[in-house]
């Protein structure tokens, strides 16, 4: 339950500020933030986050996702996942990644500077 | 570790033998791509990165600086410049190790697996990757042809003629008319003439604010057209005159020589006329055999041909499905077909492919507005799964936000094509 907790505090941190309207609180299962990622898979996946993203960390207009720790950036994808971040892409994109596949990505994503 | 090999693959995954494993010694798998535009120049740069050294690449693209089709407009809004959205193919050659040509490929010969160029030279290859982008349809325009682009260009392939439009924008006289003749569907960039119109509109609100823009248009309806008709009211009012299918904009000619459009009979003076023809998949596509019609079949998990599974067709060139004609199309496609064939050539792992799009579009400053899709593989087609597009009436702050995000789309898309 701690990692459970963290993660709700995580993605309260995440959330702040954010208009959030009418869902219900977000959960995430402990099991989930346990997964370990591969980060091969994660490459492969990661091919559709760098339409957008950059693969050398630059943000300008569109937010750094390198060198994340892999429970942020878990938390952060299934706040979209579950309409919690109201960005309209990300809530597409992530809606489709299982749970397996976020964990990918934050495995590969994390060691990308 | 808890899931298994099936999970691990992802539902629905295109588990590829590796029938093309070249025994050692035989020397490096070969793969040509012809055309760098967003589908071949990711391709090209995905197979180079992740085989490590273990496939030989060529990259045949007759242009040494490519300008990106998309963001052209902006170029034309004045919201770029003509060097912001061009781009040079050194990091590839220099970085991966592309062989880089910059040649054109006049010639595919499949049985005998190469590749002709203009300068004589022959390649051979162990898998073919087609992205050449488009061609115009012939006789699509009654009176126009390749010869009349000056008069009266397309602007569709970025570049010079993209600098010639709007230059003739620029010069326009006080009061005229600038007409565009848009494209039957498919077509590449679904709202790419919309937002070209905003673009202009744009331009002639501060220059020529008495200017007129007439836009003859075979479709009864376009994409994000709730989004631009909401726009062109509220920054451009009475400047726009959209004649869709329903009052003849199919039924159109044009007179290059006397500059003068004419819609469903009647014959109208213009000082600008932008003519987007109807369009197929580029030549060499038709050339290699792979066309079916105007685009080239292909199959929905690695974007191979229908009639080669040795030869890829990527972007607008390939009808496979769903998926608009798009950059953001095509560079997610590249990468689906980039894994399929490195593990084809060398028995890496093949992921289930994964396709998505996000449009984007300027109707004014700091007005962006987005449509997306994700899709997936099925036996059939590339077929669409879930999508967004931005609403009317949005506040002004999301959409400057929009159009910010545009811009690091751009930025990024460039870095994963030429990076």
């Amino acid at each position: 339950m701690r990692r459970a907790g963290f993660a709700l505090t995580a993605l309260a941190t995440a959330l702040a500020g954010s208009p959030v309207t009418g869902n219900e609180a977000p959960s995430l299962d402990p099991a989930i933030l346990a997964i370990e990622g591969d980060a091969e898979w994660g490459a492969y996946l990661a091919g559709e986050c760098l339409t957008c993203h950059r693969a050398d960390g630059l943000a300008e207009g569109i937010p750094r996702i390198t060198g994340w720790e892999p429970d942020d950036f878990v938390t952060a994808m299934h706040a979209y996942k579950q309409n919690w971040r109201t960005h309209p892409i990300m809530q597409m994109v992530a809606g489709r990644l299982s749970d397996e596949e976020i964990a990918a990505l934050a495995a590969y994503f994390k060691d990308l500077e | 570790m808890t899931w298994n090999r099936r999970t691990f693959l992802g539902t629905g995954a295109a588990v590829v033998a590796a029938p093309h494993v070249l025994a050692e010694g035989q020397g490096k798998p070969r793969v040509v791509v012809i055309g760098g535009g967003a589908g071949g120049a990711t391709a090209a740069r995905y197979i180079a990165k992740d085989s490590e050294g273990m496939i030989d690449v060529t990259l045949i693209e007759p242009t040494r600086t490519y300008f990106s089709c998309f963001f052209s407009n902006l170029y034309l809004g004045g919201f770029k410049a003509i060097d912001d959205i061009g781009h040079t193919y050194g990091a590839l050659a220099a970085a991966h190790g592309i062989n880089v040509v910059h040649d054109w490929a006049v010639d595919v010969d499949r049985a005998g697996r190469t590749v002709t160029l203009a300068g004589g030279g022959v390649l051979g290859y162990d898998k073919l990757i087609l992205s050449p982008g488009i061609d115009f349809v012939d006789g699509a325009v009654e009176g126009w042809d390749i010869s009349a682009q000056n008069r009266m260009p397309h602007a569709y392939k970025a570049g010079s003629q993209t600098e010639l439009l709007k230059a003739q924008i620029a010069a326009m006289p006080e009061g005229g008319t600038y007409a565009m003749v848009a494209p039957p569907n498919p077509y590449r960039c679904p709202p790419g003439p919309y937002e070209r119109i905003s673009m202009v509109a744009h331009v002639l609100k501060a220059s020529n604010p008495t200017a007129k823009i007439i836009v003859a248009d075979p479709k009864p309806k376009f994409s994000k057209m709730a989004l631009f008709e909401e726009g062109w009211a509220n920054h451009y009012p009475g400047m726009i005159d959209w004649i869709g299918e329903e009052f003849g904009g199919g039924n159109v000619s044009v007179d290059p020589g006397a500059m003068t459009l004419t819609i469903d009979g009647d014959e109208t003076a213009v000082d600008v006329c932008n003519v987007i023809p109807a369009m197929k998949a580029g030549r060499i596509a038709e050339i290699a055999g792979v066309t079916d019609g105007n685009w080239a079949p292909v199959n929905a998990a690695d974007m191979s041909s229908k009639a080669d599974p040795d030869v890829h067709v990527l972007g607008d060139a390939s009808q496979q499905g769903d998926m608009p004609k798009s950059a953001f199309s095509a560079n997610s496609q590249a990468k689906a077909c980039a894994n399929a064939v490195r593990g084809a050539l060398t028995g890496s792992k093949v992921f289930s492919p994964r396709y998505s799009n996000t449009c984007w579009s300027l109707i004014a400053a700091g007005d962006g507005v987005k449509v997306g899709a994700t899709y997936e593989a099925t036996e059939e087609k590339i077929a669409r799964v879930d999508g967004f597009i931005s609403q009317p009436g949005e506040s002004a702050e999301l959409r400057q936000a929009t159009y910010e995000e545009s811009e690091g789309w751009y930025a990024g898309i460039i870095a994963d094509m030429f990076g």
